[in-house]
């Protein structure tokens, strides 16, 4: 029988062709998928996110060990949506960065990590205005809404897209998350977000705690 | 004692030594900014308002290097062949890479530096300002020029994957670098300013093996190469760069902008660290006192500057990035006011 230990090393060193034989391999042994996300993926990523905040791993290396779990979890999502009993790790998100931004960088990693994580994320792109986050919000079923601003001057848009989930009836229907380099906890509070991320590896920490 | 002119203040601080006030200028002001507190004024008005010890001219801001202006408006391909989308803030925002596929490389011609729209306004600084305030120019470091047009997520990656290619590409940038540098030196800059970010909030973006063999060494040739033509040179990277703060003091460089506050560095210590090696620019917090502060805040960050950074000589003070639009135009007024005042020297505050 196959180690799962194997899948989450291989992520670690970033071997994308490894993870993915192995994966298959774990697939045909009828290893529940669920099981191989946890001991083999999420494993990979707790380490490779504990190093990051340490300052042991840095971006380049997050960004392949991520992009070997996300063909992982490519392989994973059929058996891991036709599960019954394992809807819970299919946890939704969508993230976007807010009007008037179009820095992208910080987002497209808190995604990706968050989809290594076993997230299904939906991506709604740049300069996103607030009714636009609303209709999202709207017609689709996500747990958490992710904000994402990166210049102190489009920050305000983050609270202008939290009033209109208010507004339109939606915001308790939602959790809100911000981020971005100039975003604060003081500024989460004072704007009445759920949750601020400092970098993606947190957001990862945050997002399970916020849907727990 | 002759009266010292904004040149003088600004190439002594760059010595690391004293002049009569600390020296203040900015990299980039904005227009909204200017336009509030100056209506109507150009930059020219800006800087001897301000009184500016030095002028600045960006590459990026030269007409040609919006070498074809795209759908709506907002979006321009740039002088490299990256799609960039103009926000109406500082810098325009990458949206789509030239470089796809390592293929791409194999085609793909950095632009020509000896076109002469390049140097148009920097001449035209020289001529108006030369002897009295100090002449900069302002570029990106090759190391961002690269993460543009390969593409953030594709170059961050390359560096593991394919760390050759990473070495040809940056090599392309640097050799247009290196005839740009030489060029502006030959029409007049005095400080060559590279700017262009090497850390996020939290840790450099890439190890400390990666920065030493395939970043520093790119940027310390742009350096060595305009110390040897007689120009000062200085770098501006926001975010937490102290686990590599010595490979880039290490270079050379006489100046380093802006000692992030939002990466949390601290300005005292690293004025005790290497204050004795190179001039400390900033760091006048322009991402909540700026833009949220009071005057009294304003004025108090100032004078933590002045005590944490002016003792000695080698400092400039300079907002902790830019002023940016949504700094407010009177707490940009009270910055300058309070760095006249304080900022003289011998320091008495």
């Amino acid at each position: 029988m196959i180690d799962l230990s194997e899948i989450a090393k291989s992520i670690v060193e970033a071997n994308i062709a490894k993870t993915e034989k192995l994966t298959k391999v774990a697939i045909d042994a009828d290893i529940p998928a669920e099981e191989i996300l946890n001991k083999g993926l999420v494993a990979a990523m707790q380490v490779i996110g504990e190093g990051f905040e340490r300052g042991e791993i840095f971006l380049p290396e997050l960004l392949m060990s991520g992009e070997a779990a996300r063909t992982a979890v490519k392989l994973l999502r059929p058996s891991l949506t036709k599960q019954e009993g394992v809807r819970r790790h299919a946890n939704k998100a969508a993230i976007g960065t807010v009007q008037g931004d179009v820095h992208d960088i910080g987002k497209n990693i808190v995604i990706m990590m968050l989809e290594a994580n076993g997230w299904d994320v939906t991506d709604l792109g740049v300069d996103v205005a607030p009714e636009e986050f609303c209709t999202a919000v709207k017609e689709n079923d996500f747990q958490i809404l992710g904000l994402s601003a990166l210049l102190t001057s489009t920050m305000p848009n983050q609270e202008r897209t939290i009033s209109a989930l208010k507004a339109a009836g939606l915001r308790e229907k939602v959790k809100v998350a911000i981020g971005g380099a100039t975003v604060s906890q003081r500024y989460a509070d004072q704007i009445g977000a759920d949750c601020y991320a400092t970098d993606a590896s947190d957001a990862v920490k945050k997002f399970k705690a916020l849907v727990q | 004692m002759k009266t010292l002119t904004g040149a003088d203040r600004i190439f002594m601080a760059l010595e690391l030594q004293e002049p009569d006030r600390v020296p203040h200028f900015e990299l980039t002001l904005d227009r909204k900014v200017k336009e509030a507190i100056l209506p109507g004024a150009s930059y020219d008005e800006a800087v001897e308002y301000f009184d500016w010890d030095a002028v600045v001219t960006d590459e990026e801001d030269q007409p040609g290097y919006r070498v074809e202006i795209l759908e709506g408006g907002n979006y321009f391909r740039d002088q490299w062949g990256t799609i960039k989308q103009d926000m109406g803030d500082v810098n325009a925002y990458p949206i789509e890479p030239a470089i796809k596929s390592e293929k791409d490389l194999d085609t793909w011609r950095p632009p020509d530096p000896d076109e002469s729209w390049r140097y148009e306004e920097l001449a035209r600084l020289v001529k108006k300002y030369k002897g009295q305030r100090a002449i900069a120019v302002l570029f990106p470091d090759p190391f961002r020029v690269a993460n543009e047009v390969r593409g953030a997520t594709d170059h961050f990656m390359d560096f593991v994957r394919n760390p050759d290619f990473i070495d040809r590409l940056s090599g392309l940038i640097r050799d247009y670098y290196l005839r740009y540098i030489r060029n502006c030196i030959e029409v007049g800059a005095e400080i060559i300013f590279i700017q262009g970010d090497y850390a996020t909030t939290r840790w450099p973006m890439l190890s400390r093996e990666h920065f030493a063999k395939h970043v520093i060494p790119v940027f310390k040739t742009l350096v060595d190469e305009a110390k040897s033509r007689g120009a000062y040179t200085a770098k501006h990277t926001d975010g937490n760069i102290m686990p590599i703060i010595d490979l880039i003091v290490d270079t050379g460089i006489h100046g380093l902008h802006p000692i992030d506050p939002l990466g949390g560095m601290d300005l005292g210590k690293v004025k005790g660290e290497y204050g004795h090696r190179v001039c400390l620019i900033g760091n006048v917090d322009c991402a909540y006192v700026l833009t949220w502060g009071t005057l009294e805040e304003v004025r108090e960050d100032v004078k933590r500057c002045v005590r944490q950074a002016a003792r000695g000589g080698g400092f400039i003070c300079m907002s902790s990035n830019s002023i940016h639009s949504a700094v407010k135009p009177e707490n940009y007024v009270e910055m300058v006011k309070a760095i006249h005042e304080h900022g003289k020297y011998p320091i008495s505050i």
